[in-house]
């Protein structure tokens, strides 16, 4: 089991990914967008953070920068899970620190599978 | 989501970035440019459009932001085939049809969002559904309690609905007022709606119901 931030601005989309990381034994805290996630994240430490990209508030690319900045979040994996297909996205991520990028649908063995490997 | 207008070409106004193939054109009758989607495409306008589609069993949610009168249209239908994906997640929250909706949806709203909507402002009306394919499960029942589940969970009121029956449908919809005609087609001799609503299920049935991931 380990602990993992969700961070989507979609209620049923939380749900389809909690209940998918419910079913692996995993122990999931939501948040509705990336300054809720900031918030948990001072005072919380997790092993996976999966961020949706589009949000109000704080999107997912910012919120992935600023997990960086925090000491507890310097190695913690990060998953963008997202609608989006941009290239140019892709690397604002991958520059803003992200893991990895899994487009939505996702396929609920492979995001178990790819959870597997970035632990 | 980055917002990026195109300057379009033969005077057709301005559209985002993404939605270059959709067939968009001057519609004499109703003196207004219009975009027409298919199944499985949807299109948001940003510059007043009419978005006009017609629907059998698919269902096309319509939604605007009221104040800003950026909205769009997508038209889609859930999968059928579950056979072909055998696994312990299809009768669950996660099955493949649910995954699939859910993201028809997203991709619509987060469009609006991302060109200036917000979500309390959105305006939502639902069309089609009907059982309108001769095939033995009632698809068009299945995507009209799909989408009502979906907004239900997401928080969001159906303004307005004109969903199954029997008959096909020509929807037109006026992002900027948020106006919609609906045509139920009667007398529709020729089957072109049933043959696109095939041709979409099988590309459904045959093509990967899910997203790349890389690894950095």
């Amino acid at each position: 089991m380990i602990n993992i931030l969700l961070v989507d601005d979609s209620v049923s989309m939380r749900e389809m990914v909690s209940f998918t990381l419910n079913q692996a034994g995993h122990n999931i805290t939501e948040a509705e967008d990336g300054v809720q996630a900031l918030e948990i994240a001072q005072s919380n430490t997790f092993d996976l953070v999966i961020t949706d990209i589009n949000m109000p508030r704080m999107d997912g690319i910012t919120l992935t920068a600023q997990l960086r900045g925090l000491d507890d979040f310097t190695f913690t994996p990060i998953l963008i899970l997202t609608t989006e297909t941009s290239e140019p996205r892709k690397i604002e991520a991958k520059q803003a620190g992200a893991t990895g990028w899994i487009e939505k649908p996702f396929d609920p063995d492979h995001l178990l599978a790819t959870i597997n490997k970035v632990i | 989501m980055k917002i990026q207008y195109n300057n379009s070409p033969s005077g057709l106004p301005v559209t985002l970035t993404g939605f270059e193939s959709i067939n968009r054109y001057w519609d004499e009758k109703h003196d207004i440019y219009a975009a027409k989607i298919l199944p499985g495409e949807f299109y948001v306008s940003v510059s007043g459009e009419l978005i006009t589609t017609v629907l059998g069993s698919c269902i096309s949610a319509c939604i605007r932001d009221r104040k800003t009168g950026i909205g769009g249209m997508n038209h889609f239908m859930l999968p059928t085939d579950i056979r072909r994906n055998p696994n312990s997640w299809n009768d669950t929250p996660v099955n493949m049809q649910t995954r699939y909706g859910n993201i028809a949806m997203e991709r619509l709203i987060n469009v609006i969002l991302a060109s200036g909507g917000k979500r309390s402002n959105l305006e939502i009306k639902l069309f089609g559904g009907g059982k309108v394919l001769q095939i033995d499960t009632d698809i068009g029942g299945k995507n009209i309690s799909f989408v009502k589940q979906y907004l239900m969970t997401e928080g969001l009121k159906v303004a307005a609905e004109d969903v199954g029956g029997i008959y096909p449908r020509k929807v037109l919809y006026f992002p900027k007022s948020g106006r919609v005609r609906v045509k139920k087609l009667i007398n529709e001799h020729n089957d072109t709606v049933k043959q696109r609503e095939k041709k979409y299920i099988k590309s459904l049935d045959t093509s990967p119901i899910e997203g790349r991931i890389d690894l950095f």
